[in-house]
């Protein structure tokens, strides 16, 4: 993936395997998010392809990926400023899951449901704007789950909370992968991926450095060297 | 300037502001899911007027007939406006303004080569009379067009709110990437936005021909005044723009009660100039994302 003359990726080639859960790790500007916004279909790649279920998904626009079961949050959680927390997740279930939801007492109990799931049942009638950011990153992965995906793509759900938020978001991977989901993290720091992840992958400029089990990849030389001095 | 004058300038202001809504939700609603800014809007309203006076001579039907006829008759500009904004490089805030400026040259001159320089009015006999009430006198064609940009206002209201394409385009102009990940089409909301916006120039075009006379170059100042009340209400908020509207045809018709028409423009302009420095919300908090 290239912007103008900057190599944003250069040969990255990752398997997801279904049900597992595979984190990102790099240090800033590495490209992670370059390659979600290329998974999600927000960015055309100028190189290489996207598979998907054994499809070729490559450059179909984000709403057939969402249509196929791909979710995703962003960094900087983007909500719907001025609508309530409630109406947020109603969108996706609105529009990508309404043939589950035929009736508008089902899409709202599901939302419901999906609020209680992350702990902001409370704050249903909030505006997202009102919300701290540790409750706007919770509400984007309730949205993302109202497009009933089969896929997570999940943009540094953990960065800037709290010790005790970091604790929370290692909970919630765990029980999205009981859940059955596939899960594809980003996490600046490596500790929270380190007890959930099945695999972990590293990328430094926009090329994997290592790949691996955590234990493994978490000892390479290779990997300290890319964050000396990065990890807070 | 006696009591009754303000009385009289406050409601006919009000009730041109009316039209004022109806024309400035055009322009904010593809401001809105486009980030473009459609300096040929104040001409496609033009354009919508001079179709309505063409049919209105030639059949001399009721000039609320011709109002659907030319919501219909631009919708397939809708389509060509929208594969040339498809096609905007980035910054788009910036290209936009190149090629719809081009675009509102070409209309001027198209229009002027299909009806030259003339001054029209749909100077239909239905709308000259007046009313009194309560000791003022409204002008029935304000009144007829002032319920009739409601009516729309209304209607459009109603399916931004309660429909699914509604809630597409409201979504799509708030963020269009969160959209698209929530699986909203935001091409088709795109398109869905520029025929209903077209639509509404078209109506605002018949309405605005029965008012004022059309002259091909006078869809500037259309232009200009849809900017202004965009910027006092924001992108994309129906309800701030009808208050926007209202405010501005009361004031210009204080200014004119008081004045003459002459300060007309110049009191717009400054209103234009002093709500830029005044808000730095507004027009801005749209592009915001
Ligand atoms: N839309 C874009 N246009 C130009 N450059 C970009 C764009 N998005 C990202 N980049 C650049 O690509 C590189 C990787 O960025 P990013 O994927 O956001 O890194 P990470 O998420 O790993 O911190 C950075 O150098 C960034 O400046
Ligand atoms: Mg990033």
């Amino acid at each position: 993936m290239a912007f103008g003359g900057l190599l944003a990726l250069r040969g990255v080639d990752i398997a997801v395997e279904e049900h597992q859960v595979v984190g990102l790790l790099g240090p800033n500007g590495s490209g992670k998010t370059t390659l979600f916004n290329i998974l999600s279909g927000l960015l055309r790649p100028t190189a290489g392809e996207v598979w998907f279920a054994g499809c070729r998904v490559t450059n179909l626009a984000p709403w057939r990926l969402s249509g196929l079961g791909i979710g995703r949050t962003f960094q900087i959680a983007r909500p719907f400023a001025h609508s309530t927390v409630f109406d947020n997740v109603l969108v996706g279930i609105t529009f990508r899951s309404r043939h589950h939801y035929r009736r508008v007492l089902d899409r709202r109990r599901e939302a419901e449901r999906l609020l209680a799931m992350v702990g902001l049942a409370p704050k249903a009638s909030a505006r997202a704007n009102e919300l701290s950011l540790g409750e706007r990153k919770r509400l984007e992965l309730a949205m993302a789950l109202s497009t009933r995906p089969t896929v997570l793509l999940l943009d540094e759900l953990a960065s800037g909370l709290s010790p005790k938020g970091r604790e929370e978001v290692i909970r919630f991977y765990g029980r999205l992968k009981e859940r059955g989901l596939t899960i594809f993290a980003i996490e600046h720091s490596f500790r929270v991926l380190a007890h959930v992840a099945d695999r972990l992958v590293v990328l430094d400029q926009g090329t994997i450095v290592a790949e691996g089990r955590p234990a493994q990849v978490l000892g390479s030389p290779r990997v300290m060297q890319a964050y000396l001095g990065e990890d807070e | 300037m006696s009591l009754n004058t303000l009385a009289q300038a406050l409601v006919s202001g009000a009730l041109l502001g009316c039209f004022y809504t109806l024309m400035a939700l055009a322009f904010s609603m593809i401001l809105g899911v486009t980030r473009a800014l459609n300096l040929s809007h104040g001409d496609l309203i033009i354009l919508g007027g001079y179709l309505g006076y063409w049919l209105w001579s030639g059949s001399g039907l009721h000039p609320l007939f011709l109002v659907p006829v030319a919501g219909a008759a631009l919708l397939p500009l809708a389509l060509l406006w929208h594969w040339l904004f498809h096609r905007l490089p980035e910054p788009r805030e910036l290209s936009s303004l190149v090629l719809t400026f081009g675009l509102s040259l070409l209309l001027q001159n198209i229009m002027l080569a299909l009806w030259r320089g003339e001054y029209r009015l749909i100077a239909s006999e239905s709308l000259t009379g007046s009313l009194a009430l309560a000791g003022l006198r409204l002008n029935q064609g304000r009144l007829v067009v002032a319920a009739a940009a409601l009516a729309v206002v209304g209607a459009l209201y109603l399916g931004l709110t309660r429909t699914r394409w509604g809630r597409a385009i409201r979504a799509t102009s708030l963020d269009r990437e969160a959209a698209a990940l929530l699986g909203i089409n935001v091409d088709e909301a795109t398109r869905t936005t520029f025929l209903l916006a077209f639509c509404l120039s078209g109506v605002a075009g018949v309405l605005f021909a029965t008012l004022h006379y059309l002259y091909p170059a006078g869809g500037i100042e259309l232009t200009l005044l849809a900017i202004v009340l965009t910027i006092w209400a924001g992108v994309g908020r129906l309800r701030s723009v009808l208050v926007a509207g209202i405010l501005l045809g009361v004031v210009e018709a204080l200014t004119v009660a008081w004045s003459g028409p002459r300060w007309r423009e110049l009191v717009v302009s400054l209103m234009l100039l002093a709500s830029l420095l005044a808000r730095s919300g507004g027009l801005a908090r749209g592009w915001s994302h």
